[in-house]
């Protein structure tokens, strides 16, 4: 009996030996991956230190994920990798506000069976403050690579959910094996957003703002229950294990701040609204609508992160008998879209030390998008500042990142021309000292990593669509996604604005007709939806259509495949 | 330095500060020289002069000279009235119902002012000053309402506010919470649910108050906070008196049903919104001091709103209940003015009685008539001008001010008056929803639509 024990232990030793073995035979690069030094000098470049700060001639030791030297007589290592790199131009590498990026969209929750609606479990109310987006973390996610690929090297990563989906991280753009290994900072902000739980309390905006009223005064209460206690237990109530009450305590210490996503301008307003009803510190991210808040904003030292996702340019009826009102309404639309485009510089103007939040733009658009806000006027300076300085004093960061400076973190990006003018190209970015290299004639196709295009999975409709729906009020958009299993469909429909997602129901494709029918709930009364069109490569074509009251009604839907 | 450029110096000055520190609503000063003035409370006062500083009504008169720099507005032939004010309405809200749940006082319509409406021009344009943002009716205690100046053009929420007016709430009867709350198999089914509703309710806001009490009093330096519930709190504030109910209901049981509960839990001042078969308990509404606020004529389109009177306003007003005349609705909201005359063509009622419907008696039910609803010296310059007799089916609104400042004038209304257009929306000469709903918004967000409602819900 001893002895047998004694061979498992030895089985044990042997088995968690090799696996030890075999992980750091991996580190020393079975697959000829690993560089071969991480010492690199980026020598006679020309490097912009930080906005409006420009040295020639200049060369960048990066050694040990540091940014070792910047200067014209910098001694280089022996074993640096020399880059000639007097044809190029250094940068800070940019930072993102606010995305998903890196995380994994969790199944949503099942609706419980016999909910009772006033008064749903807070997962599915979407009251989940004590979670992180670590949990959701998937260094496989390819959208970590691609937004490296646009220059960025850490986004502040939020979680999906509800209303109060969790904290967000600061991740740095690496590939890695493990999430631990790009977490630069846990709990950077408590997120939290505009969207009600389907069906239940608090389902629209009026409900969360009262819900975030009660959960907050009574974390209050809470926390100084908590202390009281700490100091001196007996003879007192013991205080609750409230992880949704606890999650508010470092917030009420004003020791993290509150990132609210909010697009449209009222919603800024509302979560302006309860940080000056409640005192907690704000940052509003994602923000649309800016122009009318940027004296406020200011006076009120609110930190903003603008979002990256323009409306697209309106253009204007072509057909040459159209109404003197239709002109009129066409010209005025123009000048809203104006209006949108220019709030970068009216921000600038204002003082405000904003920064940009990439949400769900795709990679690709990103630097269109800025170039947009130039374009508009604003100074390339503070689009700079909005992509490095501003974000990292935003985030707390500022004495590790944002500048080209000795002692920082080498997140580096290498261009091929100076930022924002015509031929700029990201030639090479350092990530935590971590080299990453672009081919730069053929466009989108990264180094490592490789393009792997959704053509690969051979089914022209699986995976993630970006669809609008063309209604009276306005375009209804978010995204639709698809899978298969075996011969089998399924799919759901989210919605941008905030509504729950709507599962696919009878999902049929053949001869690139593609079908399906979702139902909605119209009080109480469950209404179908039944949409029908065609696929043409990487867009779908369609017609939705609704019987409602004996009539049937149609509309457009419309939808582009995304890059995977 | 001559006066006039200093002059205009300082009012440059003035304006760069109000624009930088956009704290306080605009106020105007303005001389609105010989028309008929309908004051409501004092009749009709023919060739008079109305003197408006600072936003307030400064003097009512003959032969008024404007001050230096005050501007004239020749008003003769005209007719000057306070401003409409309209006390149940949902336009300018970005949601309407929280009806998910069936008790949601903690909600409030404060939340979600939607200042880029322009239903609030089209409501200027029918001479409508104020408006009464209601909660809707999905639930049985709905959210708290919102007092609102209908100042166009200001987009910080905030600043259409009616300043200082007092807290409100929609509470509704009947079919409507009956139905959101049958659709999600929940409480209450029935009318007898509803009354059982709210006596719970009211009993558990007694109870929480109470925890309150005793925690505040004990001197324990061990105690320890109640839970907070904004809920509780709201229905706490209520019973103190501090929170004004207007209660969604048709029948004369229910109605009769609410006062009797009322009366339990000694609840002073509540108004009946729609209440069509109110006639038939006027004397029991004028017993409790009750209020109503009614359609002019409209009715049948569900099973309780069948048995109903266009008579309706004018019994009520015969038997001492304070009646108003509401709109409920985008469309009808822009001429409030028709509507009030109905109780001329159905009850015989004066002039001033039926102005009232629309002006003092509204204010009344909201709590602001020490501000607004007439016309008279130190109350807020909430005016509208209209060509003819404002009871006259020939009577188009003219301009309309708020605060002494217009908002409206029929001489510059402008084609396109949105003040924010999506760049991406579509530009279309008909749209088929909004012909279908037809603006009434009470059941919405009981029938969603990826945010868009669907349904011709109904009051």
């Amino acid at each position: 009996m001893k002895s047998l024990r004694k061979l498992c232990l030895h089985a044990v030793l042997l088995l968690s030996m090799s696996v030890i073995s075999l992980s750091s035979w991996a580190q020393s690069d079975p697959t000829g991956e690993s560089p071969v030094t991480r010492t690199y000098a980026l020598t006679n470049a020309t490097v912009i230190t930080k906005p409006g700060t420009e040295l020639k001639e200049t060369t960048v030791i990066i050694k040990d994920g540091l940014i070792q030297s910047v200067g014209k007589n910098a001694s280089i290592p022996a074993n640096a990798q020399v880059i000639d790199a007097s044809e190029l131009y250094v940068y800070a590498a940019f930072i993102d506000g606010m995305s998903n990026t890196g995380a994994k969209r969790p199944e949503n929750p099942q609706r419980p069976q016999n909910l009772f609606t006033p008064d749903p479990p807070n997962f599915y109310a979407g009251i989940t403050p004590e979670n992180s987006v670590v949990e959701q973390l998937d260094v496989e996610s390819s959208s970590i690579a691609s937004l490296r690929e646009a220059g960025f090297a850490i986004s502040n990563t939020v979680p999906y959910g509800r209303m109060l989906p969790g904290s967000s991280a600061l991740i740095l753009l690496n590939d890695a094996d493990h999430a631990d290994d790009i977490i630069m900072k846990k709990d950077a902000a408590l997120f939290a957003q505009w969207v009600g739980a389907p069906g239940a309390y608090p389902g629209n905006i009026l409900g969360m703002m009262a819900k975030w009223r009660n959960l907050y005064r009574n974390a209050v209460q809470d926390k100084k229950h908590s202390e009281l206690y700490a100091q001196n237990p007996a003879g007192m109530t013991r205080p609750e294990n409230d992880r949704v009450s606890q999650a508010f305590f470092p917030v009420i210490a004003q020791q993290k701040p509150v990132m609210f996503n909010v697009d449209g301008v009222l919603d800024v307003r509302r979560a302006m609204r309860l940080r000056d009803d409640l005192g907690f510190p704000l940052i509003v991210a994602g923000v649309e609508q800016s122009w009318e808040l940027a004296d406020e904003l200011k006076a009120t030292n609110t930190p903003i992160f603008l979002s990256l996702d323009l409306p697209d340019e309106p253009k204007a009826s072509d057909d040459e008998d159209k109404s003197e009102e239709m002109a009129a309404m066409e010209e005025r639309r123009m000048e809203f879209y104006k209006i949108h485009v220019a709030q970068a510089a009216k921000l600038q103007e204002a003082g405000v030390n904003f920064g940009f939040a990439v949400g769900s733009v795709r990679s690709n658009s990103i630097w269109k998008n800025v170039q947009t806000y130039i374009d508009n006027g604003l100074s390339t300076d503070a689009a700079l500042a909005a992509l490095t300085t501003n974000p990292a004093s935003i985030l707390g960061i500022s004495q590790v990142v944002g500048t080209v400076e000795t002692g920082k973190l080498a997140n580096v990006m290498v261009t091929t021309a100076p930022l924002f003018t015509k031929d700029a190209k990201v030639k090479m970015m350092f990530v935590d000292g971590d080299k990453y290299e672009y081919e730069v004639k053929e466009r989108k196709k990264a180094a490592n990593g490789g393009d792997n295009s959704s053509a690969t999975t051979g089914d022209p409709v699986t995976g993630s669509w970006t669809y609008a729906l063309i209604t009276p009020q306005g375009d209804q958009g978010g995204k639709m996604v698809i899978s298969k299993e075996g011969s089998n469909y399924s799919g759901y429909l989210t919605s941008d604005d905030g509504s729950p997602d709507t599962a696919m129901n009878n999902i049929s494709f053949r001869d690139s007709e593609l079908a399906f029918d979702f139902s909605i709930d119209a009080g109480g009364q469950s209404v179908q939806i039944v949409v029908v069109g065609t696929v043409t490569g990487k867009t779908y074509d369609a017609t939705a259509t609704v019987s409602f009251g004996g009539q049937d009604i149609s509309m457009d839907l419309t939808a582009t495949k995304d890059e995977q | 330095m001559t006066m006039k450029t200093k002059n205009i110096l300082l009012s440059l000055l003035l304006v760069l500060c109000t624009s930088a520190f956009a704290q306080e609503a605009p106020k105007g000063d303005v001389l609105f020289k010989g028309g008929t003035v309908l004051t409501i409370t004092n009749g009709a006062l023919e060739n008079t002069d109305v003197l408006v500083r600072d936003g307030k009504i400064s003097r009512i008169g003959k032969g008024l000279r404007a001050p230096n720099g005050v501007e004239t507005v020749d008003i003769t032939g005209k007719f000057l009235m306070p401003g409409i004010i309209d006390a149940h309405s949902h336009i300018a809200g970005s949601a309407i119902n929280e009806g998910t749940s069936q008790v949601t006082a903690e909600v409030s319509m404060e939340d979600v002012v939607d200042p880029y409406d322009v239903s609030i021009y089209r409501a200027l344009a029918g001479g409508v000053t104020s408006i009464h943002l209601m909660h809707g009716s999905a639930n049985v205690i709905g959210g708290q309402n919102e007092t609102m100046k209908l100042r166009w053009g200001q987009t910080d929420p905030d600043m259409l506010r009616f300043e200082g007016a007092p807290r409100t709430i929609k509470f509704a009867l009947g079919e409507n919470p009956t139905r959101g709350a049958r659709a999600r198999g929940i409480q209450p089914q029935s009318r007898m649910g509803i009354e059982m509703m709210l006596r719970n309710s009211f009993s558990e806001a007694q109870e929480y108050e109470k925890r309150w009490k005793a925690y505040n009093a004990s001197k324990d330096p061990k105690k320890v906070a109640p839970e907070y519930d904004l809920r509780m709190q709201t229905l706490v504030d209520i019973l103190n008196g501090e929170v004004l109910v207007h209660c969604h209901s048709y029948r004369a049981d229910e109605i009769y049903m609410l006062l009797k509960v009322f009366s339990d839990f000694n609840i002073p001042r509540l108004t009946f919104q729609h209440a069509n078969e109110a006639y038939k308990v006027a004397p029991e509404l004028a017993a409790f001091g009750a209020t109503a606020s009614v359609f002019a004529d409209w009715w049948a389109y569900k099973l309780e709103v069948y048995y109903s009177t266009a008579y309706n306003a004018a019994i009520l007003h015969e038997n001492g209940v304070l009646t108003s005349i509401n709109s409920d609705s985008g469309e009808l909201i822009r001429h409030l003015f028709h509507e009030a005359a109905k109780t001329q063509k159905y009850g015989n009622l004066s002039d001033d009685e039926a102005l009232a419907m629309i002006t003092l008696n509204p204010a009344k039910q909201l709590g602001i008539d020490n501000r607004v609803g007439s016309i008279e010296v130190g109350k807020d310059a909430d005016i509208a001008i209209f060509d003819n007799h404002p009871l006259s089916i020939y009577a188009v609104p003219q301009m309309t001010f708020v605060d002494g400042v217009k908002y409206f004038d029929i001489n510059n209304d402008k084609a396109d008056q949105r003040i924010y257009i999506d760049p991406e929306s579509s530009i279309e000469e008909v749209t088929l929803f909004e012909k279908m709903d037809y603006n009434h918004r009470c059941m919405e967000g009981a029938a969603i639509f990826f945010g868009q409602n669907l349904i011709n819900h109904q009051h």
